[in-house]
């Protein structure tokens, strides 16, 4: 992909429910079932933003953007938008960014820690676009 | 391994009913949470050993939730009775350490998210209690701006002091294991078998036994099985002796004081020996010691004190010329594991020590502990067994028979 998508953008959002679907197969996300809001705080136009991701038995169920409040979620994590950025931008791991404190993460940290290496395949893979921040 | 016990099963302990009487008790004391973070408490609410920090959070009203560090959150909810979603970890991370989960959770389960929360705040001479910090305290207080925290430990403490059935026979069992590992010792050391021998090797020979027959650990933070030899034994007013590398030595007195743990219930036992053989003069202080300890098991009984006991029981050794080696104190408090030392509620003269006139009631269980120490002649002697209080009399849950023997 060109560097035109905006990220957090609907279309940033098809490119990452088209990637998630085409390169993580339920397989290789254990067959999970469990979703994720992020909360991005300070983004740029002032606003609240969140990114949600959803999977039954492995499979993509939904992908989200969008202002304001996030549909509930089994893992909440909340941090301001540049801090995302970076991570999207891989100049930044997420764990370092939770170890630090730099985002939040609500949910229950023994379900966290058994996907952990799941998510991590997650961020891979939405870290492959290259999108404007 | 799980607790989730058949009701019928020997060691089922109603924990749900534990809960409900915890949450009635708050509801009289206008107490919206119980944050718990003794390990008496989480082992009494969630029945599980909890070795590192932990909290307990009792709502008003459904499940506790438990909070420990997260590299035992697993192991914690595969031993508790509570379901998974019920066990959380706690871990350096944002929104994860124990102060911010916590207090989140805590808000979460008041209405408004504001109103009094129950704390464990006190002292104690038992090292492992698990009171919260003063700096836990301020954390939770800044935490929970708008929330008032009080001291509610007691509401634990006096639904504890009796026990049931399951935790009754939990501690029976962990002295029947004890008295598995008193036989391995006295196996052990008969025969010229102690001459090398070190306390730390009958430690070893005990606990190697006692964990055969099912033993979960020698719990006691006192260095798990406490032996002493020699003059280690006669140490003025003492009662506590991690074992050393010191040798067993011909005619010289020998302290086994081991423990036991089976599901929490806790088995605390102690014999006494002399090694090769032993003079008419320390034959005169064993004596005197197995007449105390006897006098003392005969008297245990609801409605005595724990001052009424050692006023009775001085004045046996004054009679007997052996008062001066006695250690004026004939008890002390157990309970699931982490439940240690104190008799009774923080109810006495001394903040946090035992009241000395505590009133006995039917199933309550206590050690009944006595020390005689003779530093001059480097002899002395331990007697502990966990024995629960009757109406006409106490049961002593080791059944290991009272002696103390010369070994050849």
């Amino acid at each position: 992909m060109s560097g035109t998508i905006r990220y957090l953008s609907p279309e940033w959002r098809n490119e990452v429910e088209r990637l998630l679907k085409a390169e993580l197969s339920p397989e290789k996300m254990n067959n999970i079932s469990s979703s994720m809001s992020n909360i991005y705080r300070n983004c740029p136009d002032g606003t609240e933003r969140f990114f949600h991701v959803k999977f039954e038995n492995g499979a993509v169920s939904a992908v989200l953007v969008g202002n304001g409040a996030p549909p509930a979620a089994e893992f909440i994590i909340t941090g301001d938008y540049e801090v995302f950025a970076r991570i999207s931008r891989a100049e930044l791991g997420a764990q370092k960014a939770l170890m630090t404190g730099k985002l939040k993460l609500k949910g229950n940290m023994v379900k966290a820690l058994k996907l952990a290496s799941v998510v991590d395949r997650l961020n891979k893979v939405i870290a492959k676009i290259q999108a404007e921040y | 391994m799980t607790r989730k016990l058949d009701p019928n099963n020997p060691y089922y302990i109603d924990f749900p009913k534990r809960i409900s009487e915890i949450q009635a008790a708050m509801a009289k004391e206008k107490i919206d949470v119980y944050l718990g973070s003794r390990l008496r408490t989480l082992s009494w609410t969630l029945d599980a050993f909890c070795p590192w920090r932990s909290f307990v959070v009792i709502p008003a009203e459904g499940m506790p939730t438990a909070f420990t560090f997260v590299i035992d959150a697993a192991r914690v909810a595969d031993d508790t009775w509570v379901d998974e979603e019920h066990v959380r970890g706690f871990a350096p991370m944002g929104g994860q350490d124990q102060i911010e989960q916590i207090a989140d959770f805590i808000r979460e389960n008041i209405r408004g998210g504001k109103g009094r929360v129950g704390i464990e705040s006190g002292m104690s001479n038992y090292l492992p209690e698990g009171w919260l910090t003063h700096y836990e305290f301020e954390q939770y207080r800044d935490a929970l701006a708008g929330s008032e925290l009080v001291n509610a430990h007691t509401i634990v403490d006096r639904l504890a002091l009796i026990k049931d059935a399951g935790t009754i026979n939990r501690f029976r069992e962990a002295s029947r294991i004890v008295d598995e590992g008193h036989k391995a010792v006295r196996a052990a050391i008969d025969n010229g078998g102690w001459k090398g021998m070190t306390e730390t090797e009958i430690a070893g020979i005990a606990a190697l036994a006692m964990r055969r027959a099912g033993s979960e650990w020698e719990w006691s933070f006192t260095g798990g099985n406490e032996i002493a030899c020699g003059y280690r034994t006669g140490l003025a007013g003492g009662a506590c002796t991690p074992a050393t590398r010191k040798k067993l030595a011909p005619g010289e007195p020998l302290m086994v004081d081991i423990h036991a743990m089976f599901m929490l219930g806790l088995g605390d036992h102690s014999h006494n020996y002399f090694t090769g053989s032993a003079t008419d003069r320390q034959l005169w202080h064993a004596e005197n010691f197995l007449k105390i300890v006897r006098a003392t098991l005969k008297a245990y009984r609801a409605g005595i004190t724990p001052s009424t006991l050692a006023d009775e029981m001085m004045a046996l050794a004054e009679e007997g010329g052996f008062s001066d080696f006695m250690v004026p104190g004939f008890e002390h408090g157990i309970g699931m594991m982490g439940d240690e030392w104190r008799i009774g509620l923080n109810d006495g003269p001394f903040p946090y020590w035992t009241n000395p006139d505590h009133v006995y009631r039917e199933n309550e269980v206590l050690i009944c502990a006595m020390q005689y120490a003779c530093p001059e002649e480097n002899v002395g002697f331990r007697y502990e067994n966990p024995i629960v209080i009757g109406t006409a009399g106490c049961d002593e849950m080791s059944k290991y028979p009272l002696g103390i023997e010369v070994i050849s």
